[in-house]
């Protein structure tokens, strides 16, 4: 068992390496290896789940006198959830990938970035220390930045890579900040040691600490107010953004929260987790009113769910966090993966007011996004009615002030997927590309039908008996939502709303400035940073300190060069010269 | 007499197969002769796995030929360390063939016979042993030098190394005949038990400081270091690998034996010289190579660097010190035979092994281009490669003993220096790789396969060493317990 533990954790490793130096070459090489890794990893998985209880294999990485640095996997209850959603959603997108990327010319090394990707996200889940998921959190901003960026010829796609990684870099650094406390304060780094030291009820951490720690989620689960990278991030491959923007990378600040959860319970940062979760969730909701990129929808969506899981956290319920969690993973991944195949088909159309009519002309996407669109507004019986309520029934125990928020939220998640699927889906075709799209071949279909199957049934394993108020509010909702944006949106040839609303609805539009505001304050603060740290570079550290050492150090050798005249008289003295200078000092 | 001839065994197995391979020759087509390197190769790996049979590992700690021949710990990691050396060196010498032009079998032969030297070197307890083994290396490699005889650079490579191999040998001989004067013994055992009484003793310590420099020119160390760039990129490639690990190794195993277990206390007297000789060793190394666009010219300068480098270990007085400097030759083998045979797959006869021939090597051949990072990031000491534990090994063992001596830190402070300064030409070599415009030729390069294999193999021990020292530190330090009587 601990070698299939090891397993799950190495094959996308091996297949990442592989592919990078040898397969490069070969399309298909690449792609079976890829994909046989990752499915390989899932069926390791399902072994773990079915016939392994809790295991903590661990080796020592090095041992050098007193310091000693161990690699361990922590495998729980809490991570084969994660594992199972990791490697099974994403061994569907990499199927998926196949269809999507076919005509790419870069297929191979998309294929090593992702097996890159499978394995770093895996590294966080496994991770039985904060140092080690520190390395596989930095590893997962690295692939995420490779494959965001993965069309680097397209100016925002590298810029969005760059918003991406930079924006993760600053909640890292509070993570980091918050580990080497967590450290100070405990003396050791290991969940084990930590949660044992906790329990004795002798040792906690400071508020600061759990926030800092918060931070780093706030970055990876992009959460206000480092949320401005996720969007942009849409710049990659959809594939890519199902699997990562989606599903598994936003998940890990969430994952981490909750694997933590021990050690920041009951300090003030859950207050301000909670708050943050719920304010992120409104904020994003709003915006995605107002979006017309369908990915983009999709991403703000995203935003939003992810805020109620962290508030969920917040609230004292990792529980409810990780089961929305786990249904979010697969619908949103179909939503995305159905986003991916309208996409393909229109040709790389993404405004929704240029598609329509895609009903009859896909049918197959068209059912698929159905049940993701339900799942996601939490219509009942299917998997995000009962996680959504889960975390309602949390917030209406502990904060009724977020209870309200959270409803909202769930009203306006309502409205806009309503919008968007009947935007996209109903009517008449609003562009040649809509009126001549075909259905997706089966490679990207057959991944839409099995998603769709957890996407409906994943409520049912969660026993949870429903708050009648909690029942009665998010029904109305979700009736009252879908009604008001079929009668806004249906036979619709452009966006209503902004004539109705004026501002506030330009104010959506432009994400309430918030990547404006960034900017101007980046201009203000950091330009006039940089330029300072620019002149010290310049004159100080380039001018004197290197370009000093760099001349002596250069003329040094210049004259050391001297000696080496090639004359073998001359090498024949210096010998002698040696062994004469040796004489004297030695016996002198 | 028989149960002595056991003892060496593999030596004689090694001279045995050198003759076969010159009788071979006599019989031999033409193609046929070809494929001799790679059978003399696969005896040798034969060799390598007997010195693991358990009837050969039980005679360790056991001496031969009155005391003259010892096989312990430190004797049988060195024999394995040459034969793996060799196997790799006669790999590489079939890929160079077709440049020696003739001659191919007395090339290997002669391999063979240094290899020999180079084991007998491995377990010299006494000093006409030390001399006969270490005259057995330098006289096969003034020959393996000038073998290409059609290049001048060869030849004069040769010439400057027959010379320079001379003076030093002069002094070896002279120093040995020292030493016997005052202790009135050859053998280590009784210089050992002589010394504590002579350590004042002028003409003792004149003879000990000639040996000293014999032994430091094997290991090109500052002052005694001045022939090994010219030699190095004169002579035929797969020599200078062997000249570069091999006799570099040689040197330092007889290092380890004489100034570690043979006069520790005169050792101890000598600190300060041996700090001097190390620190000036590595400046002399890095600065040079600094400004030098000649790969193998490249390589000789960080050889000497490097040689300084392995020197702290012998300055650390420690098991400790010894255990690194196993440790880091068993990456240096790894690396250096990696990074030369992507030299000469690289360059072309005639052409010059300036350092532009790299450019467009990522394109050319991406494993040769990783292989060669690899290589130089190795070399550079950077983390988590071979050539980052090896330099972290030797200066944790002197740094353990600098609390009480100045020049130890004076040292550290030294190693670190060149550490950095290395980085930079080391770099320049994967910037060259990677980022160089001027690229001439973008050929694909063509690799036989048993070269592939030897070079893969190089990439996994650097990278196992650097990931997993675990083991490897055990075996260093199972080798390094020397037993003194």
């Amino acid at each position: 068992m601990n070698t299939a533990a090891w397993l799950i954790l190495l094959l996308p490793l091996f297949s990442a390496v592989v592919i990078g130096l040898g397969a490069f070459r070969s399309r298909k090489a690449s792609a079976v290896i890829s994909i046989g890794a990752v499915t390989g990893s899932f069926l390791l998985t399902l072994l773990l789940v079915a016939f392994g209880g809790e295991l903590h294999p661990s080796v020592t990485w090095l041992a050098i006198g007193g310091l000693q640095i161990d690699i361990g996997l922590q495998i729980d209850q809490l991570s084969k959830l994660m594992l199972c959603v990791v490697t099974g959603v994403g061994s569907l997108i990499h199927i998926f990938s196949l269809g999507y990327m076919k005509e790419d010319r870069d297929f191979s090394r998309y294929f090593a970035f992702l097996s890159l990707f499978i394995f770093s996200m895996l590294g966080i889940v496994l991770a039985d220390n904060f140092v080690m998921m520190f390395i596989f959190w930095e590893l997962v901003g690295v692939s995420s930045y490779l494959l965001i960026g993965f069309w680097f010829e397209k100016p925002s796609a590298a810029d969005a890579a760059k918003k991406a990684f930079l924006t993760n870099r600053v909640g890292d650094f509070g993570f980091l900040l918050g580990i080497l406390m967590v450290w100070a304060a405990l003396g050791s780094v290991g969940f084990a040691d930590l949660a044992k030291s906790v329990s004795g009820g002798t040792a906690t951490i400071t508020g600061l600490a759990g926030f800092l720690i918060f931070c780093g989620a706030m970055g990876k689960s992009a959460q206000a107010p480092l949320h401005v990278w996720l969007p942009d991030a849409m710049e990659g491959p959809t594939p890519v953004s199902a699997l990562i923007h989606a599903a598994t990378m936003v998940a890990a600040g969430v994952y981490m929260l909750c694997r933590v959860f021990f050690l920041i319970d009951g300090t003030w940062a859950m207050e301000a987790i909670a708050w943050i979760g719920g304010l992120t969730s409104l904020m994003a909701a709003l915006m995605a009113v107002q979006q017309d990129d369908i990915k983009r929808i999709l991403a703000y969506s995203t935003l939003s769910q992810l805020g109620y899981m962290v508030m969920a956290v917040g609230l004292g319920s990792p529980d409810a966090a990780m089961f929305h969690l786990t249904t979010h993973a697969s619908f949103k991944a179909l939503l995305f993966l159905g986003a991916g195949s309208v996409i393909v088909a229109l040709h790389h159309e993404q405004d929704i007011w240029k598609m329509g009519g895609l009903r009859d002309r896909m049918p197959k996407t068209y059912w698929t996004f159905l049940i993701g669109t339900m799942a996601l507004c939490g219509v009942p019986l299917f998997s995000g009615f009962f996680s959504k309520e889960a975390i309602l029934d949390v917030a209406l125990e502990n904060n009724i002030l977020l209870f309200f928020v959270a409803v909202f939220v769930a009203l306006l998640t309502t409205f806009y997927m309503t919008r968007l699927f009947v935007v996209a889906f109903m009517g008449e075709p609003r562009s040649v590309h809509a009126e001549q799209a075909k259905e997706s071949p089966a490679v990207m279909t057959v991944p839409l039908l099995v998603l769709a199957v957890p996407s409906v049934l994943a409520g049912y394993f969660y026993a949870h008996a429903p708050n009648p108020l909690v029942l009665a509010a998010s029904l109305v909702v979700v009736v009252f939502g879908m009604l008001v944006a079929n009668t806004l949106y249906s036979g619709a040839k452009a966006d209503p709303l902004p004539a109705k609303l004026g501002l506030l609805a330009k104010a959506l539009r432009q994400r309430f400035w918030f990547d404006e505001i960034y900017q101007w304050l980046i201009d203000q603060v950091q330009e006039n940073l940089a330029k300072l740290a620019d002149a010290i570079d310049r004159w100080v550290i380039a001018g004197l300190l290197v370009r000093g050492t760099h001349g002596t150090t250069e003329l040094a050798a210049r004259v050391l060069r001297l000696a080496q005249t090639g004359n073998l008289q001359t090498y024949a003295f210096w010998f002698a010269a040696g062994m004469a200078a040796l004489l004297v000092f030695t016996l002198s | 007499m028989g149960d002595q001839l056991e003892f060496i065994q593999l030596e004689v197995m090694v001279v045995a197969l050198g003759l076969l391979v010159l009788l071979a020759d006599l019989f031999l087509s033409e193609s046929a002769r070809r494929s001799l390197g790679y059978l003399a190769a696969g005896s040798l790996g034969l060799v390598f796995l007997l010195s693991f049979r358990g009837g050969y590992t039980s005679l360790v700690d056991g001496e031969a030929f009155g005391g003259i021949y010892r096989l312990d710990g430190l004797a049988l990691f060195f024999k394995r360390f040459f034969l793996l050396t060799a196997i790799f060196v006669l790999v590489f010498a079939v890929d160079f063939a077709s440049r020696l032009r003739s001659g191919v079998s007395e090339y290997l032969a002669f391999i063979l016979f240094a290899l020999s030297g180079m084991m007998f070197a491995g377990s010299a307890n006494d000093f006409s042993l030390l001399f006969v083994a270490i005259e057995l290396i330098t006289v096969t490699f003034y020959i393996l030098v000038s073998f290409q005889r059609h290049r001048m650079q060869s030849l004069e490579a040769g010439v400057k190394y027959l010379i320079l191999g001379a003076v030093s040998s002069a002094f070896l001989v002279y120093g040995i005949a020292l030493v016997f004067g005052e202790a009135g013994s050859l053998k280590f055992d009784a210089i050992r038990d002589a010394h504590a009484r002579l350590l004042q003793n002028k003409v003792f310590l004149f003879g000990m400081l000639f040996v000293f420099a014999g032994l430091a020119f094997k290991i090109s160390a500052f002052p005694f270091q001045i022939w090994a760039p010219d030699v190095y990129q004169g002579a035929p490639t797969p020599t200078t690998t062997f000249l570069a690990v091999g006799s570099k190794a040689a040197g330092f195993v007889l290092l380890i034996r004489l100034f570690g277990s043979v006069v520790p206390e005169l050792t101890e007297q000598w600190t300060g010289m041996l700090i001097v000789v190390a620190a000036l060793t590595i400046l002399y190394g890095n600065l040079c190579a600094l400004p030098q666009r000649n790969l193998k010219r490249l390589l000789a300068y960080s050889g000497i660097a490097n040689a300084g480098y392995l020197l702290m270990g012998i300055v650390a007085q420690s098991d400790n010190g010894t255990a690194a400097i196993l440790y880091y030759l068993v990456g240096y083998l790894f690396t250096l035979v990696a990074a030369f045979m992507i030299i000469n797959l690289v360059t072309r006869e005639g052409e010059g092994e300036d350092i532009s021939c790299l450019a467009g090597l990522n394109k050319r051949s991406p494993f040769l281009a990783v292989a060669l990072t690899l290589c130089a990031v190795s070399l550079a000491g950077i983390p988590p490669l071979a050539g980052f534990f090896g330099k972290f090994l030797l200066v944790k063992s002197v740094a353990a003993e600098a609390f009480g001596n100045t020049g130890y830190f004076a040292l550290l402070a030294v190693a670190v220096f060149g550490v950095v300064v290395s980085i930079y030409y080391y770099f320049g070599i994967i910037r060259t790789i990677y980022w160089s415009k001027d690229t001439l030729d973008n050929s694909p390069v063509a690799i036989a396969w048993p070269t592939r294999m030897v070079l893969g193999l190089c990439v996994a021990a650097i990278l196992y060493l650097g990931i997993l020292p675990d083991k490897p530190i055990n075996w260093a330090n199972a080798a390094t317990k020397i037993e003194t009587k």
